[in-house]
């Protein structure tokens, strides 16, 4: 993916795990079928005639929109995934992500309170899991999805080191 | 619970926590070579809050009970009625049960005030309360965020004060003591703030009267600005919307407002208006080595203070209808205040109105060195400044201001000229706004993290906001739509800039003379903010170790 407007120069991004494309896939497809059974209730009752009365147009809109929707939203991720980025610099982490709306957030070393590592049952099932740092903002929205089991424990260790050896109060 | 050698340990009055010292050492100078001027409580010495604590607090409940029995009794003695309950046989078992119930509330009472207990030792106060739920808490004094010594009206009767200590969590208060007699609140606010500057351990500074930190009033809010400030607020402005919307209804709809709608009105303004004057009434600010201390209030009254290096962000904000007569407000970001709520955020205000000449004198306080050569020009340009309409394409600029390119003008066609950044040697300064004014100053070493934000139509213009994270607060400092290239590399820069400024920022202890070298990287890492303060306890254990240090033990634990 070619350097964005808004990122730093000479920055070699590491992109996330590709695997976690399947993750977010899994769970895009789980949340598809949920909200198209809940959409299309209308449209089932209309067809099946025991709700004649539903505005035909408005029922078909709700189905096909939100297929269409979805599959919109289905295609972008794998580029969102790819977009998602973060490199370490000598005093701060960088951390890059969105397509459309997109964001890079640079969290100095010494002011990460702490350095959370999660992992939910599909990371997991993919050997992944999520690095997320926390400052004292609240605003400091710093989570890096789909990072390899063992790369995480690496950054988690890393990131506490750096942090340790660049702290400073508030 | 006491240790021998401590004198005033009687519970009752335990609320001296100098009791080392006489009271004749208040205010004098105590010679340098005494070395240590307070007296530490010992592990073993604990006080307790005034005995009357207990009843201010829930003098609610009191007054619930009080009311709840009295009224009908009170009518019926009024009507010549017989009193219900205390006719007949029932009146012994009435008394008996009131008296039941008074006792056990008592007894509640004397509970949570005899398990209440606290002492301040050289580097922790320490609280224990709770009676059957025992809760044991500890904070570290050097991690002061703010102390607050409030006292609501019940307190200021009985001469009571309650502290607030507050550290970095931003939700609850750390320590609250409430109630001490105001003048052992003082005593203790000033104790803490010694031992949290750095003054017991540094005997060179023995000197400096320890009792209350001498202080310099730098301005007053006078009454009558606060009720301006009141009358050409938000609710004024509500308050003509609702008069013309009656009068609209009522001349062309041929229908009044019922008192269903106009009473809650007016209830809402009057709350508005009497919010912002009891809050603002009285507002007054010094200067102090202990760091700012503000005070005001109409009926519960309140003197902050905020210890040096403590303020995140500053805002200072102009509604349009103050802009007739010049005045500004000031919002700050301290890490133990969090969002404040209460009192319509009186407590992150720092200067509820004032004139541009005093938003200055807050903002030397704030930020002693504006790093700018001409700070009042810097200052004015943040505040009231605009960008000229003709300039060519590319980075605008409006003297010291760097605002959005003349591209965006058809997205923000009011602001644009407006929304810009400045630069100085030691803060961030983020303008925005045309009608209401708005400036937000961030000091460089204070900057959590940072980041860059752009949207569809933002890439199209080629520009980007830059977001400067900070702790919980009102001030969210933002600067929008600058072009994506000076974006980028104020981004770079300022992210550079933060660095260095940590390294050679303040130290905890506000007073201890240099920069203290960074700590050695702890053996295992923690979690929390108690992280942070667990590194630094050994940054701070041996106090004795506090002195001149060579500049390169200070990027000691860069090398790492």
């Amino acid at each position: 993916m070619p350097s964005e407007a808004i990122d730093p120069n000479g920055i070699s991004w590491i992109r996330v795990s590709p695997k976690y494309i399947t993750v977010e896939l899994i769970g895009w497809a789980i949340l598809t079928v949920v909200e198209l059974a809940v959409l299309s209730v209308p449209l089932v009752l209309l067809l099946a005639g025991v709700w004649p009365d539903f505005p035909a147009w408005l029922a078909w809109l709700l189905s096909v929109g939100t297929l269409v929707v979805r599959i919109w939203i289905g295609l972008l991720i794998p580029r969102q995934v790819r977009a998602i980025g973060y490199a370490e610099r000598d005093e701060d982490l960088l951390i890059r992500r969105g397509l459309f709306f997109q964001r890079v957030m640079v969290v100095p070393y010494g002011r990460m309170q702490y350095v959370d590592v999660g992992v939910g049952p599909l990371q997991r099932a993919f050997g992944l899991c999520s690095v997320k740092l926390h400052t004292a903002s609240p605003q400091t929205n710093a989570s890096i999805p789909g990072v390899p089991a063992a790369e995480g424990a690496r950054l988690r260790e890393q990131l506490s080191d750096r942090g340790q050896a660049r702290l400073a109060g508030l | 619970m006491t240790i021998p050698g401590s004198t005033g340990q009687d519970p009752l009055n335990g609320q001296d926590p100098l009791h080392g010292r006489g009271p004749d050492a208040s205010g004098a100078v105590v010679p340098a070579s005494q070395g240590v001027p307070l007296t530490p409580d010992t592990t073993g010495t604990w006080h307790r809050v005034h005995p009357v604590s207990p009843l201010v607090r829930g003098w609610i409940a009191l007054a619930a009970i009080a009311y709840f029995f009295g009224r009908d009794w009170f009518e019926a003695v009024f009507r010549g009625d017989e009193l219900w309950g205390l006719t007949g046989g029932r009146a012994f078992w009435t008394v008996l049960i009131v008296a039941v119930v008074v006792l056990l509330l008592v007894a509640g009472f004397f509970l949570s005030w005899w398990f209440t207990r606290y002492q301040v030792t050289d580097d922790h106060v320490r609280v224990n309360s709770g009676v059957l739920f025992r809760q044991h808490r500890q904070a570290r004094l050097d991690r002061v965020q703010a102390i607050d010594v409030i006292q609501p009206l019940l307190a200021r009767i009985f001469g009571l004060a309650e502290l607030k200590f507050e550290v970095a969590d931003a939700g609850e208060s750390a320590v609250r003591l409430a109630y001490l007699p105001l003048a052992s609140a003082q005593e203790l606010r000033a104790t803490i703030l010694a031992r949290a500057a750095g003054l017991t351990s540094a005997p060179g500074h023995a000197q400096e009267p320890v009792p209350e930190a001498p202080e310099q009033q730098i301005l007053a809010v006078p009454g009558s600005r606060i009720v301006g400030a009141a009358l050409l607020s938000g609710t004024t402005v509500f308050l003509g919307i609702m008069l013309t919307a009656a009068g609209v209804s009522t001349i062309v709809f041929d229908a009044a407002f019922g008192p269903a709608l106009l009473v809650p009105a007016a209830f809402g303004v009057a709350a508005g208006y009497w919010s912002t004057f009891s809050t603002g009434y009285n507002f007054r600010a010094a200067v102090s080595p202990d760091g700012i201390r503000l005070r005001y209030g109409l009926l519960e009254t309140r003197a902050q203070t905020v210890p040096p290096g403590r303020v995140q962000a500053v805002e200072i904000m102009q509604s349009p209808l103050w802009r007739f007569k010049g005045w500004y407000r000031m919002r700050v970001n301290v890490a133990g205040y969090g969002v404040s709520t209460e009192n319509s955020g009186a407590r992150t205000t720092l200067l509820p109105v004032g004139t541009q000449q005093e938003v200055m004198q807050m903002l030397a306080l704030v930020l002693p060195d504006p790093g700018t050569e001409d700070p009042f020009t810097v200052f004015t340009a943040g505040l009231d400044g605009i960008a000229a309409p003709k300039q060519h394409d590319g980075d605008a600029s409006d003297g010291c201001f760097v605002t959005s390119p003349r591209r965006v003008r058809w997205l923000s066609w009011l602001t644009w000229r407006r929304n810009g950044f400045a630069v100085t040697g030691t803060a961030l300064l983020a303008r925005s706004g045309r009608l209401w004014r708005s400036l937000a100053v961030v000091p460089h070493e204070r900057t959590q993290s940072i980041a860059l934000h752009q949207g569809p139509l933002a890439r199209r213009l080629r520009v980007a906001d830059l977001r400067l994270h900070t702790t919980t607060g009102p001030v969210t400092p933002v600067v929008y739509q600058i072009d994506a290239d000076t974006a980028r590399r104020l981004f770079d820069e300022q992210a550079a800039r933060a660095a260095a400024a940590r390294r050679r920022s303040l130290p905890e202890r506000w007073l201890e003379a240099r920069p203290e070298p960074m700590p050695e990287p702890g053996p295992e890492p923690s979690s929390g903010l108690e992280a942070a303060t667990g590194r630094l306890e050994g940054q701070h254990g041996p106090q004795q170790q506090v002195g001149p240090q060579p500049e390169e033990e200070i990027r000691h634990g860069g090398q790492h």
